[in-house]
This record gives structure tokens, C-alpha cells and sequence, in this order.
């Protein structure tokens, strides 16, 4: 009697497509669904080029990046309300000292103003662990922390950075071009590299084992706390890589933005990509295509035509309903399984 | 200092207190090198948390241990790894939502590392791809076990490695433990089940009220023996091993009993393939099969977990069609899984605990009754609970945890219960209790189906046993006259000698 143990013999190529798609099919759906809304959204206006490609990836890069911080943390099973104001953090932080300087300081104190994104949020992780006070509740009162720093840091809107700085982030030196590609490179090798990170390496994988059952991660050697204060940090980082992006949008810092509804977005776009809200399960790649749809919503109603009042409802319906889809799949699959 | 410095783990006066509750009071304990070292005790007398410690899950109050006479002290159970202890937990120290190769990375290990070991427990070819979660459990802690053994560690502590295997899996286990032992490593082996202590452990340490009582090598020793050390002489000739008193109890179920569960022709998605039965009143029925033959999901159909695909379940004369647990349990027939983290509310109370289903009814949410109140207190008595912990069920015994799990069908009428391995991991003391109450319930006009994987259980507890194989059941004869040898050859879908 051998167990009934799944060892694979005929058919293996099909099996493992199968479990492919089982695995990553929402992914797979939520980049199709974004194809298919900008094909749509191409016959909704005039004209469909450069131009308009480049507004909606530069306008949708620090959507990413938020939703890529809130992941990180959500698939570690934490949350971090604290991402929104981070970016407001950085990006007046940016603003106010990257004004007229030559682009290697300005480069060299992004890289400051990264780090020290990182030590802050790590240092909040850190706080988390030590206190066990709920990751919600520390998160908010970061939150106000970033948003008030803002304020000490830049009173009202200005400062500014240089053009070359907000090319890398729009493609054009005043922020808004039709060269998308620079944006492209930007998302995609920190996706990249996040993706590899957490699927591949014994750190990274720690955030899903800590995520998904926290008991077999201790006993499997992983230090939780370590892991959550890394997790965090990884936010900060990609909190200050969104602020940097919509510092060369606009040209100048914004202490007034309001961190918690970026948090919020944020939030929906991990959930529609598909990041169990328990932790464990998800995956960045599939965050990118959210928040893209997410930021999409608002250009695709406005082509339509809808009152920016009911937009908002609409785009609230929306969500609910791509998140009931998915429940009905997930339902299907473990029904199955 | 513990002064054996040849043996690869010795510990002094390892004591741990939780609160109140003191768990270990003082071990001493010596693992010589290709040792196989049996952990023995009954219920609550501190094995677990003996190896919790030397895990490095948690730290010991007092005491000190060594390794290879360098004294340690773990603070996390990387460090325990980075010593040269490796541990198969009771439950599967793997991540659900990852894949088994994800698993063994977190672990610092690759699978090359633990195939060489997957081949001789008989997993070679084994799809690492898999997630966890999709995994069996007796595949989980055959690969827990490799990836203990990959790890390369000087002693490897097994808690109940055969509890979830089948007597074949058991076989391999002892086997790689043997190769193990000729390599001159050492193995500190926790088991409820003396027959296989006997026939693979060299030594064994008593461990009782938590302390180490005696300490003796298995050479011409029998079980009776160990049991009489594990209880104390005076428990001992109370409740032998071979004979509980529930042996007494055991009725013949006239045929003309009505019948209060009937299953009829189920089918249920390739795993349950046309099975039918009867269980009448006042009987204890047995269901007993190797891992994996369906009977996990006959279960589900009975507790109304899953619907059948075909064919219906007839309780007392109407079919049921359970949506829900919710449904079955209203229509009288409650189940205890075997999996007792799955059935408590850990951070709550015993007496939460056993009152969860009188909150069915919306009354009770504004508090209960007072009569039900007492008994609550009733059911604790009667199952002898250990309530010094009362106050978080997690920090009961295994034991212990399992009697809340029955009891809380106590506390209101039910007319089926369906016990689904119910003495997995459990001592001899706790599995006598547990047998009695089982024949007390069946014995106040109750019908009770049980499914075990301890097939000397079944002659003490059950009036009949039925056999399952490939999701039909291949077998059935009066439990008086069920050898495990007969039962065996049933469950492996050989034709029974009988």
C-alpha cells in the first residue's frame, strides 16, 4: 500500500496548466480586464495615442506603487493605513529640498528620502511587534503623524523638483508628455523585483508563510516580528517611490493631499487584485492591473459623459461587484478542491 | 551542569509553569548517541511541553540542557535547528497558501536535499508544486519528517509522527528511524501507541505529573509494564489497558432496534461510492479504514458538511437534506471532528465551550437558562475535565480538549453522534473515559457511529464494525469477534479470513 499520495505521472503538462490557471487566473483576468477597458476607452475618445497612453500609466504609477506598499504588508498579514500619507510625506519632503538642485543631489537625496521612508515605517513595524497593539490602530495614528509632518516640512503647496527628476517619472520634463515608456521602466523594474523577491527567497517567502499561518512560520523558523518590521519598511520604500511620482506629476509638493483616501484607494486595488485582506495569498504582479483599473474608472466616466458625483457612486458599485465575481470564483474553486 | 557529557542531549531539572498550571516540575533526561529514546506518559504529564522547550518554542522557568555536553538555551527554534535538534510537531509545520517548494525554501532547504528521504518513505516523484493546503496530512508529516531528517540534525524529536499514518507509513517511518539510529544519530520518540514503542525504542523515560519517574531500557519489558509506570501502580490495576471496564458494557443491538440513521446508496464525487448502512438505536457502531479511503468524506455527508451526489440520509424515517452543519445538528446528529482545533473556540472558556450549541436557539444570546447553567457544570464533572485552565481551552491538554468536544453534545439531546477518530494522540486513561462515555450514550437510547484508525479500539468500544476500502465498505462483522488482524486484511481490500 503506497499513501494517497499526488504524484505525478501522465497527463503532467495539462495538470500543471490547470493548476497554472487555478493559481494565477485572477491575475491573468484582472490584466485582460485592463486591456479590455483601455480598448474600450479608445473608442470613447477622439484620439487614442502617446499622449493619452502616457497620462494614464504617469497618473496610475502612484496608484501602483501604493497598492504594491499596502500589499506587501497585507500579504504579510498586517495593514498599514499609513501608506497614503507617506506618499504626502515624501513627495512635499522632495518638493521642498529638491528645488533647483542639480540632478545628482537630487538623486542622491531621493535615495536619502527612501531610506529614511523605510527606516520610519520599518521603525512603525517595529512598534507594532513590540506593543501587540492591532497593526490598524498603530497605522492610523501614523497616518496622522505623515500628514502632519507634511505640513511642518512644506506649510502650503510649492517647492518643486527639477525636469529631468520628473522625467524619469512622466517621460517629460514638465510632467505631463506622450512618452509613456520611462513610466513603464519604472513600474516594472520595482514589480519586478519585488515579485522575484517574495516568490523566491527564503526572506520574501517569509511574508506569505508569516501571513498565511503564524504558528507553523515560528516553528519553521521564521521571527514574525523581523518579518513584519521588513514588511513595513518595504512599504515605506514603496510609499516614498509614489510620492516621488506624483512630485514630478505635478511639479510641486502638496501638503494638504489627503493620505487616508490614498490608503483607501489603495486598499481596493490590493483587494481587486486579488491579496487576501486574512494575508498569505496574493501577488504583486496582479496589483499592478488593479490599480491601473481603479485609477482608470474616473478618465473612462468622465469620457461617458457621468456627473463626477455619480461617478463616484458608480465607481463604488463597481468595486463591489468585480469583488462579488471574485468571491462567486473563489467559492467555485473550493468547491471544487 | 548535567554531567553526561558523551550523550547527545541531557537536560537537569527542565521546569516550566504556565500561571498557575505547572506543567513540567523537574526533568532529567539523557539521549545517548544512536539512541532511540521513548518519551512516555500519560495525559498532561508534561511530554509536550518537554519538547516545546527543546524546540525552542518556548523557555524553560528553570533547568538546563545540553548538547553534546556544550549547554544550550533556546530562545527561538531557529535556534534549536542551528543545535542540532529537529522537530515533527504533532500538527504539520507547513505554510497552507505556499507551495511545498516555497515551504522548503523558508526552511533553507531545497528539495534535492529531502528526496533522498521522500524515496525511502515511499514519496519519490513527488510534485513539489503542490500547495500545502492541497496536500493529505499523513503526506504532511511524511514530508515534515524529511525535512527533519534533511536539516542533518544530531537528535530528531518525533511527537506522535504515526498518529495520522496508516500502519504501512508507520512501517517506512520505523524503518528510516533504524538507518537513522545505525548512523549514530539519536531519536527522541513521543507515542501513545506501546506496541510500536516496544518494537522500536531502546529506552524510554517516564514522565508523570512532570517529573521524570523512571527510567529503564526496553529490553524484555511488555506493555503492561509500561502502563503500570506511566500511571502509577494504583491507577494501573484500576484501568488496565487490555481490559476497560467498558468491555463490560458492550451490548448486543437486537435486530429489531429501529433504526435512527440509515444511509442509503451514497455517492459523493468519485470518494464515497455507493454506501449503505444502518445504525440503530442504542448501538456503537465502528468504521475503520486505512488514510485516504473516503471515510473523511463519508463524514462531511453525515454532519452535513457536504451534500451527496447521489443517493440520501435517512434519519429516523425522513430523508435529511442538510444545508449546513446548522441543519444536521438540529435534526439531532452532532459530530466531534478529529481535528479538535477545528471544533473549540481556543481563546474561550470550558464552560463557553461547552455550551455553544444551547446558543443555537436566539433566547439563550441574552444568557442562559439557569438549569442549563448547571449542566454545564454537569458535564464537566462527568467527563472529569482538568479545570485549572479552564479559562482558555488552548491551554488545555490534548486530552482534555478532546472530553470538551464531546461534552458540548452532552449538554443537549441529540440522536446521533458521529465521532471521527476521536482518540488521536490521546493516553490510555482519557481513551478508557472517552470509551465509557461513548457506551453511556449509546446505552440512554443514543446511536453512535465512530470511525477509528486504532484497530484494537474497536473490539473495546463498538457493537459492530464496518470496513471501508476504496469508498464502499468491504466489510462488516460483531466487534466482539474482530481481530485486528481480520480488520486489517479488510482495510487493505483483501478478502477477509474470516
Amino acid at each position: 500500500m503506497t499513501a494517497a499520495a499526488p504524484t505525478v505521472e501522465s497527463r503532467e503538462g495539462t495538470r500543471a496548466w490547470r493548476r497554472w490557471i487555478q493559481r494565477h487566473g485572477w491575475t491573468v483576468g484582472i490584466w485582460l480586464l485592463l486591456f479590455v477597458l483601455v480598448a474600450w476607452y479608445s473608442t470613447l475618445i477622439p484620439r487614442f495615442g502617446g499622449f493619452q497612453t502616457s497620462t494614464i500609466i504617469t497618473g496610475g504609477t502612484a496608484w501602483i506603487f501604493l497598492g504594491i506598499a499596502q500589499a506587501v504588508v497585507v500579504i504579510a498579514g498586517g495593514l498599514d493605513l499609513g501608506v497614503g500619507g507617506m506618499l504626502v510625506l515624501t513627495s512635499v519632503t522632495a518638493a521642498q529640498f529638491m528645488d533647483g538642485q542639480p540632478l545628482g543631489v537630487i538623486v542622491v537625496m531621493a535615495i536619502c528620502i527612501t531610506i529614511a521612508a523605510a527606516v520610519i515605517n520599518g521603525f512603525v513595524g517595529w512598534i507594532i511587534t513590540v506593543s501587540k497593539v492591532p497593526d490598524i490602530v498603530i497605522t492610523l495614528g501614523s497616518l496622522y503623524i505623515y500628514q502632519g509632518l507634511a505640513l511642518m516640512v512644506l506649510p502650503k503647496v510649492g517647492g518643486g523638483t527639477s525636469g529631468s527628476f520628473r522625467w524619469i517619472f512622466t517621460g517629460s520634463e514638465n510632467g505631463i508628455g506622450s512618452n509613456p515608456w520611462p513610466a513603464i521602466v519604472v513600474i516594472i523594474i520595482p514589480v519586478i523585483v519585488v515579485a522575484w523577491w517574495m516568490g523566491r527567497t527564503r526572506s520574501g517567502l517569509s511574508l506569505y508563510a508569516v501571513g498565511s499561518d503564524k504558528t507553523a512560520a515560528f516553528l519553521s523558523g521564521v521571527r514574525d516580528g523581523r518579518t513584519k518590521i521588513v514588511a513595513f519598511a518595504v512599504a515605506g520604500v514603496f510609499g516614498a517611490l509614489a510620492g516621488f511620482s506624483s512630485v514630478s506629476i505635478s511639479g510641486v509638493g502638496n501638503p494638504t493631499t489627503d493620505g487616508g483616501t490614498l490608503t483607501l484607494n489603495a486598499v481596493a486595488a490590493i483587494v481587486i487584485g486579488g491579496v487576501a485582506l486574512t494575508g498569505g495569498i496574493g501577488s504583486v504582479i496582479a496589483v499592478v492591473p488593479a490599480a491601473m483599473i481603479l485609477f482608470f474608472f474616473n478618465p473612462i466616466l468622465s469620457a461617458l459623459g457621468v456627473d463626477p458625483n455619480r461617478a463616484q457612486v458608480i465607481q463604488g458599485i463597481l468595486i463591489v461587484l468585480v469583488m462579488m465575481i471574485a468571491g462567486v470564483l473563489e467559492w467555485r474553486r473550493q468547491r471544487r478542491s | 551542569m548535567p554531567d553526561r557529557p558523551t550523550a547527545t542531549l541531557s537536560t537537569e531539572g527542565i521546569a516550566k509553569s504556565y500561571g498557575p498550571v505547572v506543567a513540567l516540575r523537574s526533568v532529567d533526561l539523557a539521549v545517548e548517541p544512536g539512541e532511540i529514546h521513548a518519551l512516555l506518559g500519560a495525559n498532561g504529564a508534561g511530554k509536550s511541553t518537554f519538547v516545546k522547550i527543546l524546540a525552542g518554542v518556548i523557555r524553560q522557568d528553570a533547568g538546563a540542557a545540553a548538547i553534546n555536553g556544550h549547554p544550550v538555551n533556546f530562545k527561538l527554534p531557529s535556534d534549536a535547528a542551528h543545535a542540532g535538534i529537529a522537530t515533527v510537531f504533532q500538527d504539520p509545520a507547513l505554510i497552507p497558501d505556499l507551495s511545498l517548494d516555497q515551504n522548503l525554501t523558508i526552511s533553507g532547504l531545497h528539495r534535492s536535499d529531502v528526496e533522498p528521504w521522500l524515496e525511502r518513505l515511499h514519496l519519490s516523484g513527488f510534485d513539489f508544486g503542490l500547495l500545502a493546503r492541497d496536500v493529505p496530512l499523513a503526506t504532511l508529516r511524511l514530508i515534515d519528517l524529511a525535512r527533519a531528517l534533511a536539516l542533518d540534525p544530531k537528535l530528531l524529536m518525533l511527537d506522535e509522527i504515526t498518529a495520522a499514518l496508516t500502519p504501512d507509513q508507520a512501517d517506512l517511518v520505523f524503518d528510516v528511524m533504524r538507518e537513522w539510529k545505525g548512523m549514530n544519530r539519536s531519536v527522541l520518540f513521543i507515542s501513545h501507541r506501546l506496541g510500536e514503542v516496544l518494537s522500536i525504542c531502546d529506552v524510554a523515560t517516564i514522565l508523570r505529573n512532570g517529573r521524570d519517574v523512571a527510567n529503564f531500557s526496553l529490553d524484555g519489558v511488555d506493555e503492561t509494564e509500561l502502563v503500570k509506570a506511566m500511571l502509577g501502580e494504583a491507577l494501573a490495576t484500576g484501568a488496565p489497558v487490555s481490559d476497560p471496564k467498558s468491555a463490560e458494557l458492550v451490548s448486543s443491538v437486537s435486530e429489531s432496534s429501529d433504526v435512527v440513521l440509515r444511509a442509503d446508496d451514497l455517492h459523493f464525487r468519485g470518494k464515497v461510492n455507493g454506501i449503505s448502512f444502518d445504525l440503530r438505536r442504542g448501538e456503537v457502531l465502528g468504521l475503520t479504514a486505512l488514510e485516504g479511503q473516503g471515510q473523511d468524506e463519508l463524514f462531511s455527508l453525515l454532519s452535513g458538511d457536504h451534500k451527496p451526489t447521489t443517493g440520501e440520509i435517512i434519519l429516523n424515517g425522513v430523508a435529511m437534506s442538510a444545508k449546513s452543519p446548522y441543519d444536521a445538528i438540529r435534526r439531532g446528529m452532532v459530530f466531534v471532528p478529529a481535528d479538535r482545533q477545528e471544533a473549540l473556540f481556543p481563546q474561550r472558556s470550558v464552560r463557553e465551550n461547552l455550551a455553544i450549541p444551547l446558543y443555537n436557539r436566539f433566547i439563550r444570546w441574552f444568557g442562559l437558562q439557569r438549569d442549563e447553567g448547571r449542566r454545564v457544570d454537569e458535564a464537566i464533572r462527568r467527563l472529569d475535565i482538568d479545570t485549572r485552565a479552564a479559562s482558555e481551552v488552548q491551554r488545555l491538554s490534548g486530552g482534555n480538549r478532546q472530553k470538551v468536544t464531546i461534552g458540548r453534545w452532552l449538554i443537549e439531546d441529540f440522536e446521533v453522534l458521529l465521532c471521527f477518530d476521536p482518540t488521536r494522540g490521546i493516553d490510555i486513561q482519557t481513551k478508557a473515559q472517552i470509551y465509557d462515555l461513548l457506551r453511556e450514550v449509546a446505552a440512554n437510547g443514543a446511536a453512535v457511529l465512530i470511525y477509528s484508525s486504532e484497530l484494537r479500539e474497536i473490539p473495546l468500544v463498538c457493537d459492530r464494525v464496518l470496513v471501508m476500502y476504496d469508498g464502499a465498505i468491504v466489510h462488516e462483522q460483531p466487534a466482539a469477534t474482530a481481530t485486528e488482524e481480520a480488520l486489517l486484511t479488510a482495510a487493505h481490500g483483501l478478502e477477509a479470513a474470516s
